[in-house]
């Protein structure tokens, strides 16, 4: 076989191409030089798979750390506005926010009611304002977020649940206020109304109003925000749920099949808009299985998306990964512990080729994070990207019979559990049904089960217990907020013209109509824009959206 | 000697706007494989926690908060039972309670405060405790 022709040879012509004469031959501590990528034939025998090469098992660019770090995404966001902006100054100072191509970046979380879609003077939500995230309720809370930002070299993360489509709605009415095209918007939305794994009670959709409204604003998306990625499908979230790594994998390429047949179904080319979704996935609780899963997870999407769908597009082909250390597994015994916990579900995310990161802070199951805690997750970022020389090849593990076996294995037992929900009906009628969160239930108390009976070592916990006093410094959030948050939404409903947001809340229930019935396709996002423009608030916008699309009961 | 209390019943409940229900699921199937009677509730207002709570007999009341309003809404619901006269019945909370939380939730009367990591068996044991002697068979 020619050289060319072989998968190591395709990969040099594309580096070549690509990176032009650039050297990614580092040297280690003792001089011996290490190639960027190493390779040889698969258990099969056959010559093993590159870097950025279909089906993507090894990563989905042919030179990945070496060329482009990953983004630190540290989770930001309590309070008021003015009081995030301030932490997001020290985290920019401190090295942080870095995105990608010399952007800065942040990765906003919003308190449960703006999470969820209600403004804070939504009746019983009050304790919760800013209590765990910013308070966001109209376009122009945006100013004060971002105030001075040049919005298209920054890229913001809005991290929510229900309330996610009014949101984007905001942050574009607020760009388009400031005069930026919506072509140099980078950024993303999680868009979490695909997830009914976890609990999302009565505040999210109707499943089948949920996929809609994806699919809705992911066309919107790819006609005039191109650089925005409009879905993230947690595979994190499953697992913080109770799910075990394979049923995590497999429901989130569930949740990308049940998008694609919603797209397909309305006439939407999946190649169109799935080159922008992506994945968040956990790590930190079992090292070698969660290298694994994260290269069956690629493999299993790039196989998912070509043949089931008929993608074309290596971007449709190509899984984003977002990491996140495991929340659920942080122990409010002997905190510090957290911090090593943290530092190896890192270290599992970067052998595994993830592309942003987020990791927790240590003091996290105490509370809201101290500044101390979020520098010290981001120096551990710093650390094994610029100290520990783990960067220096892709897919380390490649070629590990280990771990290719469990890749194997996991993408096996994924397909099974595909076919069982296609058996089913497909997702939304598992979700409807209630099969899916009663799978997810049982893990996670088969879960605590195994730490109750000491199958399951957690240190701290059961086992290596000490009894010490508390004596951590627990951050308190400004029990002002609330106060100071329902104030200034009063003051705004007070001095907005009334007339033209009605008028522009009317237009929105017309077009969520036509969208429901399936009439037209990617008009409520649009309509969302106007609204917010028009100063509507995020709780307005989602009554008429529940009302349209339905409340999950 | 032979126990005669019937099995107790258990309102195990969180904010409707909290999606964060993985504890107080796993709760919820430990204390049924306990066999109590558990109903499993998101609560809009904080006074329907109490409603749901009389309309359904319970001995015990379980509020699970991962994301705010731990203080604010158990006190609520505190005033709610006095309102309505079944300030006896037991209140538990659990979930990310911080070090400020403590003080305010213990003078409202929280009977006990399970936070992450605490031992099932311990949980099981207090909902027992707590239930038998709020029908006087402890």
């Amino acid at each position: 076989m020619a050289v060319e022709d072989s998968a190591y040879g395709r990969w040099q012509q594309t580096v070549a191409a690509r990176y032009k004469d650039r050297s990614f031959v580092a040297r280690n501590r003792s001089g011996v030089e290490v190639e960027p990528v190493y390779s040889g034939l698969d258990r099969m025998g056959n010559e093993a798979e590159m870097p950025g090469q279909y089906p993507y098992t090894r990563g989905i660019y042919p030179i990945h750390y070496q060329y482009q770090p990953w983004m630190d995404l540290q989770i930001i966001g309590f309070g008021l506005p003015s009081q995030t902006r301030k932490r997001m100054d020290l985290l920019l100072e401190q090295g942080g926010s870095k995105g990608y191509f010399d952007r800065e970046a942040y990765n906003f979380i919003f308190d449960m009611p703006t999470s969820m879609g209600y403004d804070p003077d939504h009746p019983g939500v009050r304790g919760s304002i800013g209590d765990c995230g910013i308070s966001v309720c109209k376009a122009s809370d945006y100013e004060v977020l971002l105030d001075g930002k040049d919005l298209s070299k920054t890229t913001v993360s809005l991290v929510l649940n229900a309330g996610s489509p009014a949101m984007l709605g905001l942050y574009l009415a607020a760009a388009k206020r400031r005069g930026f095209a919506f072509d140099k918007l980078g950024g993303n939305l999680t868009n979490y109304i695909w997830d009914f794994f976890g609990h999302s009670g009565g505040t999210n959709f109707s499943p089948r109003g949920s996929y809609r409204l994806i699919a809705d604003i992911a066309s919107y998306c790819a006609q005039h925000v191109p650089l925005w990625n409009p879905l993230t499908i947690s595979e994190h979230n499953i697992c913080e749920a109770g799910a075990d790594n394979v049923q995590a994998v497999a429901y989130s390429i569930a949740a990308i099949i049940a998008v694609n047949e919603e797209c397909v179904k309305l006439g939407i080319d999946p190649d169109s808009v799935v080159p922008r979704f992506g994945f968040h996935v956990r790590y930190g609780e079992n090292f070698f299985e969660e290298v694994a899963k994260t290269r069956a997870l690629r493999r299993v999407y790039a196989k998912v998306n070509r043949e089931r769908f008929g993608c074309k597009k290596s971007g449709s082909l190509q899984a984003r990964i977002h990491a996140q250390t495991a929340g659920s597994l942080l122990t409010v015994q002997q905190p510090l512990n957290n911090l090593v916990r943290n530092a190896y579900g890192a270290l599992a995310a970067v052998l595994s080729g993830a592309n942003g990161m987020t990791i927790n802070a240590y003091d996290e199951a105490l509370g809201l994070p101290t500044e101390e805690a979020v520098t010290l997750s981001l120096r551990t970022s710093q650390i094994i990207a610029e100290e520990t020389g783990a960067v220096q090849v892709s897919d380390p593990f490649g070629g590990s019979y280990y771990v290719e076996s469990l890749t194997d294995e996991i993408e096996r037992r994924v397909f099974e559990i595909i076919a069982d929900i296609d058996d089913r009906g497909g997702l939304i009628a598992c979700i409807e049904s209630g099969w899916i969160k009663q799978q997810v239930s049982a893990a996670a108390y088969k879960w605590r089960q195994e730490i109750e009976s000491g199958e399951r070592t957690m240190v701290g916990v059961n086992k290596y217990t000490t009894d010490e006093p508390e004596q951590y410094a627990v951050f308190k959030p400004d029990p002002e907020a609330a106060r100071l948050a329902i104030e200034d939404i009063e003051r705004h409903r007070r001095d907005r013209d009334a007339a033209r947001c009605s008028a522009a809340l009317e237009k929105l229930r017309e077009a969520a109509v036509e969208v429901s019935e399936g009439r037209t396709i990617g008009s409520v996002m649009e309509n969302l824009v106007a609204a917010a423009e028009a100063d509507a608030t995020l709780g307005e916008m989602q009554a008429i959206l529940h009302d349209v699309f339905g409340r999950n009961k | 000697m032979q126990d005669n209390a019937p099995n107790p019943r258990v309102l195990l409940t969180k904010s409707f706007i909290d999606s964060h229900d993985r504890a107080i699921a796993t709760i919820a199937l430990a204390l049924r494989d306990a066999a109590m009677e558990v109903v499993l509730i998101d609560y809009e207002q904080p006074e329907d926690v109490v409603t749901v709570a009389l309309q359904e007999d319970v001995d015990i009341i379980g509020l699970s908060f991962m994301s705010g309003g731990q203080v604010e809404t158990t006190q609520k619901i505190v005033a709610e039972l006095k309102r309505r006269g079944v300030d006896d019945l037991p209140l538990v909370v659990g979930g990310v309670i911080r070090p400020f939380d403590v003080p305010p939730l213990e003078e409202a009367g929280v009977r006990e405060i399970f936070r992450g990591g605490a031992p099932l068996a311990d949980v099981v044991a207090t909902f027992q405790r707590l239930a038998k002697a709020y029908r006087g068979y402890a």
